[in-house]
């Protein structure tokens, strides 16, 4: 593409903004440059520099929008705040709308409320339709929408990993324990993220130990289609890949007659289907209710109808909330049930919730290995800073990219302490025919 | 000479009073027909009283900026209701708040003790925290590193406005009130130009100007927050 043509592209898509939807247009003319967002923001926390203060990036933006939306910006130009923009910049963008990890603190402390990950989406969305979209990046979501997950694996791999979990689960426990696959019919339909089956399974594990206690192993299923909810459509600011990618799992689960969605531990794979898909009905009326697997576990829990033996689970434990379910889903409370409950000696990192520090990763950087030095020194930071406070040594959280980013942090920083999911504590402590599993080590 | 006064003691308060209404009201009806899909942020209010309650508690006790900022939170929070008081303190200025308040009971000797001990301390808490905005912006690398010409233009306007304000309340110099109140009953009532006398007044004269001035650049500045931040909270705490 030519320079002038990339120019105008940007430049009208910008001007766009003002069109809305409102949150655009608000945060181009909402700003009282207070430094709010800066100190609550992870990056920022990790190395004070201008190039990571979150109104700085935005005015990455902001300043071609007034140029060219605004009066005073078309009057006085830098003097207003207002620069035009110059295609030499976007090389510079694609690094720095990759430093921003979407966790929405800022919006949580700024004055206005003021969400900078839209506008980190928004950068990368101009990127995107430029084709400079990070290398790792475009390639999970082709991988994605070819093979309808991130991992690239096929139905045949799907089926060995399901397997493999199936027989641990009887070396554990002694009796058969059933992961049912496409069976039409059954009302849950069990939505994980990839990495829950192939590269951290215990969470499956433990769903699937939830369900046969309950006697329901014949009341759900997996899809060999459809077993990864994460979706890079979201990271890269692609609307059409999202919704690609989502319809695949929407169809699949009408095709299965399913009841209920159950979401796996995947914070932004909940977030689009619950707060994106399902609450601005993308694909009309649902046949189906999404819910998400801690809230369903915890639900059973409290109804006194599961028990567990919390000595399998002696060691301190803390729970790093995902922002994708602790901020923007307010699935805070299901996860914690579930922990201590199984857990003998559970404990709060602070603060937490909704206000919780992002482990760093979010906003898929987690899958970027190019930019590790960064995730690990510097947006990594405060998080390693809150986990050593609490003295745990497992670090449960329920998102597959927060465990990657966690697990590289804590070892990149020679921690000894360990990374997991909720379920996989569950499945460690859960009485099945009132036994506990016989631990061994998983590979 | 007569020409400039006239000018900016005749015109301008016209104009900057039109540009101000119609540049805001057009900014804010541009905001309000957008689409507004909510982004919800939690814990978030439960229902929709809950939520405008919330937006409330935003705009008069600051309620994010409290968690986020509490230094910044103090400064703003006594900055903008000085700013508050000083408004209605200037109510005074522009018509006979002098006869309302008498007929509530109060005796003139009050209401000018009120006014020079809640107006003058207000003068001297206002500049003091304008100072402290000042000083945070400049000394704070977070602060500084994103701010341009038009944030620190808009302090230095503002304290401006309140020193020469300040001047005139403990000038040596006599600000004349009735004179003031005539002129500006004579704008309101498009009476012409009968008390201009009080432009006489220089430091007065500068006041009002760069008041006015204020007025009219608010429109397309920043300080427009306070019609934004009653949509812009909405978006990230509604369910
Ligand atoms: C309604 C809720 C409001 C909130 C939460 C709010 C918040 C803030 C904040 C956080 C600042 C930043 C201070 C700084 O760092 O410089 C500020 C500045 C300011 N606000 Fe407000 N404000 C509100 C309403 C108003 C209103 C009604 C006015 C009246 C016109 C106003 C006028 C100003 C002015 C003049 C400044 C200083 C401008 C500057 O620093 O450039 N604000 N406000
Ligand atoms: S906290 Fe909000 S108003 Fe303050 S600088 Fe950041 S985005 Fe702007
Ligand atoms: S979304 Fe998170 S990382 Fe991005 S600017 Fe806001 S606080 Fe910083």
């Amino acid at each position: 593409m030519s320079e002038n043509n990339t120019k105008e592209q940007v430049v009208e898509s910008i001007k766009a903004m003002k069109d809305g939807p409102r949150a655009m247009r608000m945060y181009m003319e909402m700003c009282v440059k207070c430094g709010t967002c800066a100190s609550v923001c992870p990056v920022y926390y990790g190395k004070s520099e201008k190039r990571y203060n979150p109104a700085e990036r935005t005015d990455l933006i902001r300043r071609i929008y007034r140029k060219h939306n605004t009066l005073s910006g078309r009057l006085f130009g830098r003097f207003a705040g207002a620069e035009d923009f110059d295609p030499a910049d976007l090389e510079g963008w694609q690094g720095i709308f990759y430093e921003c990890t979407g966790c929405r603190r800022c919006a949580m402390f700024c004055p206005f409320g003021i969400d900078h990950s839209v506008i980190t989406r928004k950068g990368r969305a101009l990127l995107d339709k430029l084709g400079m979209t990070p290398e790792t990046m475009a390639r999970v979501v082709k991988i994605s929408l070819e093979t309808g997950n991130t991992d690239g694996a096929g139905e045949a791999a799907f089926r060995a990993a399901i397997d493999f979990l199936e027989e641990e689960m009887e070396d554990e426990h002694g009796v058969e324990i059933k992961i049912p696959i496409d069976v039409k019919g059954a009302d849950y339909f069990y939505v994980p993220p990839s990495g829950d089956v192939l590269v951290n399974p215990e969470a499956t594990m433990g769903v699937a130990k939830v369900f046969h206690v309950l006697g329901m192993a014949d009341n759900w299923t997996m899809s060999s289609k459809c077993f990864d909810g994460a979706n890079y459509g979201l990271f890269t600011g692609n609307d059409g890949d999202m919704r690609a990618d989502n319809k695949l799992y929407v169809d699949e689960a009408k095709e299965l007659g399913t009841k209920v969605m159950l979401m796996g531990e995947c914070g932004h794979a909940y977030r689009i289907m619950k707060m994106m898909m399902e609450k601005t009905a993308w694909w009309g009326e649902l046949p189906f209710e999404i819910i998400n697997c801690m809230q369903w576990t915890a639900e059973r829990i409290k109804d006194g109808q599961l028990a567990f033996d919390k000595s399998k689970n002696q060691q301190p434990v803390t729970y790093h909330d995902p922002c994708n379910f602790g901020r923007s889903c307010g699935i805070t409370e299901e996860p914690r049930v579930i922990l201590e409950a199984s857990c003998a000696d559970f404990r709060e990192m602070h603060p937490n919730r909704g206000d919780n520090w992002c482990c760093g990763g979010g906003g898929g950087l987690s899958a970027m290995d190019d930019i590790i030095d960064f995730r690990m020194e510097i947006s990594g930071v405060k998080k390693l800073e809150q986990i050593r406070e609490t003295g745990a040594t497992y670090v449960s959280t329920a998102c597959s990219n927060c465990k990657r980013q966690l697990t590289q942090l804590l070892e990149h920083h020679e921690e000894q302490i360990e990374v997991g999911g909720v379920h996989d504590m569950l499945s460690r402590a859960i009485l099945v025919n009132g036994k506990a599993a016989e631990r061994h080590e998983y590979v | 000479m007569d020409l400039v006064r006239f000018m900016l003691g005749g015109v301008l308060p016209y104009v900057a009073v039109v540009v101000f209404i119609v540049a805001t009201a057009h900014r804010i009806y541009t905001w309000k027909r957008l689409a507004a899909p909510s982004m919800t942020l939690f814990p978030a209010p439960a229902d929709d009283k809950a939520n405008k309650k919330n937006v409330l508690k935003e705009a008069l006790l600051f309620r994010s900026l409290f968690g986020g900022d509490r230094v910044l939170w103090g400064f703003a929070w006594v900055f903008h209701v000085v700013l508050l008081l000083i408004f209605v303190g200037h109510l005074r200025v522009f018509t006979n708040v002098d006869s309302i308040l008498m007929t509530a009971g109060m005796s003139a000797e009050a209401i000018q003790a009120m006014s020079g001990g809640v107006g003058g301390a207000a003068g001297v808490v206002i500049l003091v925290a304008t100072v402290l905005l000042l000083a945070r912006r400049l000394a704070l690398p977070r602060v500084r590193e994103i701010t341009g010409a038009a944030d620190i233009l808009a302090l230095l306007l503002i304290g401006a406005i309140i020193v020469t304000g300040n001047m005139m309340r403990f000038g040596a110099e006599h600000f004349d009130l009735a004179l003031t109140r005539e002129y500006f009953a004579n704008l309101a009532t498009f009476g012409g130009v009968t008390g201009q006398a009080a432009l006489q007044n220089e430091v007065f004269m500068v006041h009002m100007v760069l008041a006015f001035l204020l007025i009219m650049v608010i429109p397309f500045s920043k300080i427009l927050h306070f019609g934004g931040i009653f949509f812009t909270h909405e978006l990230v705490r509604k369910h």
